[in-house]
C-alpha cells in the first residue's frame, strides 16, 4: 500500500474551467428542461399514457446501472482482496456515488409531483420493489460514505475490507431490486420474469467496468500520466468476461421468451417487426453494445495500446443505452393482451396497436443534465480532493 | 332604537342564514347514508357487464364518465384521461365481434397497488381500488403494472375541476366506481345511469356481498367471466356474452 | 459585535410582530360576499381555525379518501360552500383568486397552498348532483346584500 500515493488532479486551468463550464451549461439546459416539464404538464414530453415512461427512465436507468457497476472495481480490492485495484478503490466509489445521484436527479425530477419526495421518503408500501428502491438507493449512499472514509482516512483502515464486503453485497440487492421493478410486473410480457435481475446485474458489472476505463482514460489524458498495461490488461480481461456473461443472460431470457407460446409475441415485435426497437436492439444492443466488442478485444490480444480498449468502452456504453431503451421503452410500445382469444379492432386508449413514442427534447435535456451533473461531481471532487493514485 | 333595530336585523339573517344554509348545502338528489361513518367490508363494490346489450357506437357510458368526474379533453387523445373507453373486439375462431366498456376491473390482489412506492394507489376496505391523491407522487409505476391500462395521468394543468372529483396535474387516476356518488348513497353509478337511460342496461353495479341485489343476480344468470382470468386478479367486474 | 446583537434584536422584534398584526380586529378579509359573513364563527372556534386549520385539513382528508367519511363538518367543499365569494351576479369567485378567502392570508404569510391545483375552487357540481340553482342564489344575493346595508 505504501508504494503508492493519492493526489489531487493536476490539469491546466483552462482544460478544467473548460470542462467545467460546459458540464455546468448541460446542467443549465438539464434543470430548464425540468421546470418546463414540471410546470407545463408532461403534454410537453413524448410521454403518454401509453409510453409513461421514456427518455429520462433509460437514462436514469442507465446510470443508476453504472452506478451499480463502477463500484466493482473497488469491490475486486476490498472483497475480493485484489491488490491491483487498491488504489483505484476511492476514485470507483466516488463513481459511484456521482452516477447515483446522476440517475437519481433524473428519476425524481421527471415524477408528475416531485415536490412529493419528502412523501416519496417517509411514506413507505413495503410491498412495492419501487419503495424498496428508495431504501436501498439512500442506504448505498451511506454505505459508500463511509466506505470511502475506510479508505482514505488511516484510523479506520481496517475496516475498509469489511465496509468492501457490505458495498458489494448491498450493490448485488440494489441492483436486483433495479432489475425487478421490470421482473415483479405481470401485466407485460416483455417482463414478469426472474431472469431480469441477474441480467440488470451482469449489465452493470459490463456497463460499470466500461465507464470505469473511459473515465480513467479522460483522468490519464488530463494528467499526462500513462495507466499502467497491468490494469489495461486486467480490464480487458473483465470487459470480455462481462460481455459474454451479457450474451449469456440476454441468450437465456430471449430464448425462454420464444418457448413460451404467451410471449412469443412481444419477442418477434423485438427480434424482428419492431422498427426502431428491432434496430435498436440488433445494432445498438448486440452488435455494438455486445459481439463487436467482444470480437474486437478477443482478436487484440497482443495490442496493448489503448485505443482498442477505449473504442470497446465506448461502444458498450452506447449498446447500453439502447439495450436499456429496448427494456424499457420497447417493453411498452407492444400492446398489452388484454383479450388473448381475440383481435382488439378499435378502442380510443389505442389498445389495438403499436404504441408511439417521439421522445422531446426536453426529455433529452433532462437526460444530458443528469449526466453532467454526476460528471460535474466527479471533476470537482478529484480536483480538490485526493484521489488520483500515483506510483511514488 | 337603531341599536336595536340593527340587532334584530342582525339576529334574522343570523337564523334565516342558520336554516337556508343547511338546505342548500345538502344532497337531495340521495337517500340518507351515515356519512360520518367509516366504509366497512360489510359491503364489495362489484360491476357486471353484459357484452351482448352493449351497442357499437354508443358511447353514453364514456360520455357519462366524463360528465360526472370533470373528464374535459383537451384534443390530446394520447394524454388526455380516459377512466372507461369502448373496445371493439373480433374473436379469432368465430369471428364474433363484441363491444364493451373496459375500464378499472378493481382487482381482489390489484398490481397497481402492489408497486405503488407511497401506498396512495389502495384498495379500499369495500373493494374499491383508488388512489389517493393527497400521496401519489407521480411515478407511473402502477401505469405500467396494470394488465388492463386502466390508469391515466394527468398531463397538464386543471382548471374548473368537479367538486365531488378533485384530480390535478402530477397525478395518476382511474375509474374509482363512482366513490363519491356511491358515500352519498347512490345505488348507482354514472356509467350504469347513462346505460340504463338508453334503455340499452349493460351495465349493472351492486354490492357483491348482497345476494339479493341486481349485480349478483346478473352475474348468477349470464355466466359471466373475468378478463385475463390467468393473472388470478380476482376481479371484481364481471363479463358476460364475449 | 454590538452592531450585530442590536440589529438580530431589532429583527426578532419585527418577526415577532408579525403574528400579532395580520389578523388584529380583522374579523373577515373580504367582507361582505361570502356566506360566511353572516356567521360569528366557523366549524371550530375561530382562533384555532386562524392558527391551525390545515390539521383539520390533513387529517381529514385521511379520513375521507381511505375511511369514507364525508362529514360535512371538515369537509373542504364545506369550507369552500362558505367561503366563497360571490360577485354582484351571483357567480362565485374562485376562492383561490387574488384577495379572496384563502389567498389572502396565504399570500401575506408566504405559504403556498396547492389544494387547488386538485380540488374546485368554486362549488361546481355536475348536473344531477347538488346545484346553486336560482332559487338558492337569490339567497345568497339577499343575504349578501343584507350584509353590505346594515351589518358592520
Amino acid at each position: 500500500m505504501s508504494d503508492y500515493g493519492l493526489d489531487k488532479l493536476k490539469a491546466s486551468r483552462f482544460l478544467y474551467w473548460g470542462i467545467f463550464l460546459s458540464l455546468g451549461f448541460l446542467i443549465l439546459i438539464g434543470l430548464a428542461s425540468s421546470a418546463y416539464m414540471e410546470h407545463e404538464g408532461h403534454y410537453v414530453t413524448g410521454m403518454n399514457n401509453q409510453i409513461v415512461w421514456g427518455l429520462p427512465h433509460v437514462f436514469a436507468v442507465t446510470l443508476i446501472v453504472i452506478a451499480s457497476g463502477v463500484l466493482n472495481i473497488a469491490s475486486m480490492s476490498s472483497a475480493f482482496n485484489q491488490k491491483l485495484y487498491k488504489p483505484l478503490a476511492p476514485l470507483s466509489a466516488l463513481f459511484a456515488i456521482a452516477f447515483l445521484i446522476a440517475g437519481l436527479i433524473v428519476l425524481v425530477l421527471d415524477l408528475g409531483r416531485p415536490e412529493r419526495l419528502i412523501v416519496a421518503m417517509t411514506t413507505y408500501n413495503f410491498k412495492s420493489i419501487f419503495a424498496w428502491n428508495i431504501f436501498l438507493y439512500s442506504g448505498f449512499f451511506v454505505i459508500l460514505a463511509i466506505y470511502l472514509w475506510t479508505m482514505l482516512d488511516f484510523n479506520v483502515n481496517k475496516y475498509s475490507s469489511t465496509m468492501g464486503k457490505l458495498a458489494f453485497g448491498w450493490r448485488i440487492i440494489l441492483t436486483t431490486g433495479t432489475g425487478s421493478i421490470f421482473g415483479f410486473l405481470v401485466a407485460r410480457e416483455a417482463y414478469a420474469t426472474a431472469v431480469l435481475a441477474p441480467l440488470f446485474i451482469v449489465m452493470s458489472l459490463l456497463y460499470g467496468t466500461a465507464v470505469f476505463y473511459l473515465l480513467l482514460r479522460v483522468i490519464s489524458k488530463l494528467q499526462n500520466i500513462p495507466i499502467s498495461d497491468e490494469i489495461t490488461l486486467s480490464l480487458r480481461r473483465l470487459l470480455i468476461i462481462f460481455l459474454v456473461a451479457n450474451i449469456y443472460f440476454l441468450v437465456l431470457y430471449h430464448i425462454t421468451n420464444i418457448y413460451i407460446s404467451k410471449h412469443v409475441a412481444v419477442e418477434l415485435f423485438i427480434l424482428f417487426n419492431g422498427g426502431g426497437y428491432t434496430t435498436m436492439f440488433w445494432i445498438g444492443q448486440v452488435g455494438f453494445g455486445l459481439f463487436i466488442p467482444l470480437v474486437y478485444e478477443m482478436t487484440n490480444n497482443k495490442n496493448m495500446r489503448n485505443l482498442p480498449l477505449t473504442l470497446s468502452s465506448l461502444m458498450i456504453v452506447i449498446g447500453g443505452f439502447f439495450a436499456v431503451a429496448v427494456i424499457i421503452i420497447g417493453g411498452q410500445a407492444f400492446q398489452l393482451n388484454i383479450f388473448p382469444d381475440h383481435i382488439i379492432l378499435e378502442s380510443s386508449f389505442y389498445d389495438n396497436q403499436i404504441h408511439s413514442y417521439v421522445p422531446s427534447i426536453f426529455e433529452f435535456g433532462l437526460g444530458i443534465g443528469g449526466t453532467a451533473l454526476g460528471l460535474i461531481i466527479i471533476l470537482i471532487m478529484i480536483t480538490n480532493l485526493k484521489f488520483i493514485p500515483y506510483k511514488k | 332604537m337603531s341599536n336595536r333595530r340593527n340587532f334584530l336585523i342582525k339576529s334574522a339573517s343570523a337564523l334565516a342564514v342558520t336554516f337556508v344554509l343547511p338546505s342548500i348545502m345538502s344532497n337531495k338528489s340521495y337517500a340518507k347514508k351515515p356519512l360520518a361513518a367509516k366504509v366497512t367490508d360489510k359491503q364489495s363494490w362489484g360491476m357486471h357487464v353484459d357484452t351482448s346489450k352493449c351497442i357499437d357506437g354508443c358511447t353514453a357510458c364514456v360520455d357519462a364518465c366524463n360528465e360526472e368526474n370533470g373528464l374535459s379533453g383537451f384534443g390530446r387523445p394520447e394524454t388526455d384521461s380516459q377512466w372507461i373507453r369502448k373496445v371493439k373486439i373480433k374473436e379469432k375462431t368465430t369471428d364474433k365481434i363484441t363491444t364493451m366498456p373496459l375500464m378499472c376491473q378493481h382487482c381482489e390482489n390489484p398490481p397497481c397497488c402492489d408497486v405503488c412506492p407511497t401506498g396512495a394507489s389502495f384498495k379500499r376496505i369495500d373493494g374499491i381500488v383508488m388512489v389517493n391523491q393527497h400521496t401519489c407522487i407521480g411515478c407511473r409505476y402502477c401505469m405500467m403494472a396494470c394488465p388492463f391500462k386502466a390508469r391515466s395521468f394527468v398531463h397538464e394543468t386543471l382548471t374548473k375541476q368537479n367538486t365531488n372529483a378533485p384530480r390535478g396535474k402530477g397525478c395518476v387516476e382511474s375509474c374509482n366506481l363512482c366513490v363519491n356518488r356511491i358515500d352519498h348513497g347512490s345505488k348507482t353509478t354514472a356509467c350504469e345511469d347513462a346505460c340504463n337511460k338508453l334503455g340499452h342496461s349493460a351495465i349493472t353495479f351492486g354490492d357483491l356481498k348482497d345476494q339479493s341485489s341486481k349485480v349478483v343476480t346478473a352475474i348468477k344468470n349470464h355466466n359471466p367471466r373475468r378478463l385475463r382470468n390467468d393473472l388470478n386478479l380476482q376481479q371484481k367486474v364481471f363479463y358476460s356474452n364475449i | 459585535m454590538r452592531h450585530l446583537r442590536i440589529s438580530s434584536l431589532i429583527f426578532i422584534f419585527i418577526v415577532g410582530l408579525q403574528n400579532g398584526f395580520t389578523h388584529d380586529g380583522n374579523p373577515h378579509i373580504t367582507p361582505g360576499q361570502s356566506k360566511a359573513d353572516s356567521q360569528d364563527a366557523c366549524v371550530e372556534p375561530t382562533n384555532i381555525m386562524r392558527k391551525e386549520h390545515y390539521l383539520f385539513l390533513l387529517h381529514q382528508r385521511d379520513d375521507t379518501v381511505i375511511d369514507g367519511i364525508r362529514t360535512k363538518n371538515h369537509s373542504l367543499a364545506n369550507c369552500i360552500d362558505c367561503h366563497v365569494s360571490y360577485d354582484e351576479k351571483g357567480a362565485a369567485i374562485p376562492i383561490n383568486a387574488e384577495g379572496q378567502f384563502c389567498q389572502d392570508c396565504h399570500e401575506k404569510t408566504a405559504t403556498n397552498i396547492t389544494c387547488f391545483s386538485c380540488h374546485a375552487a368554486e362549488p361546481r357540481y355536475p348536473n344531477h348532483a347538488t346545484k346553486l340553482d336560482g332559487n338558492d342564489l337569490k339567497i345568497i344575493e339577499d343575504i349578501a346584500q343584507h350584509i353590505k346595508e346594515n351589518v358592520k
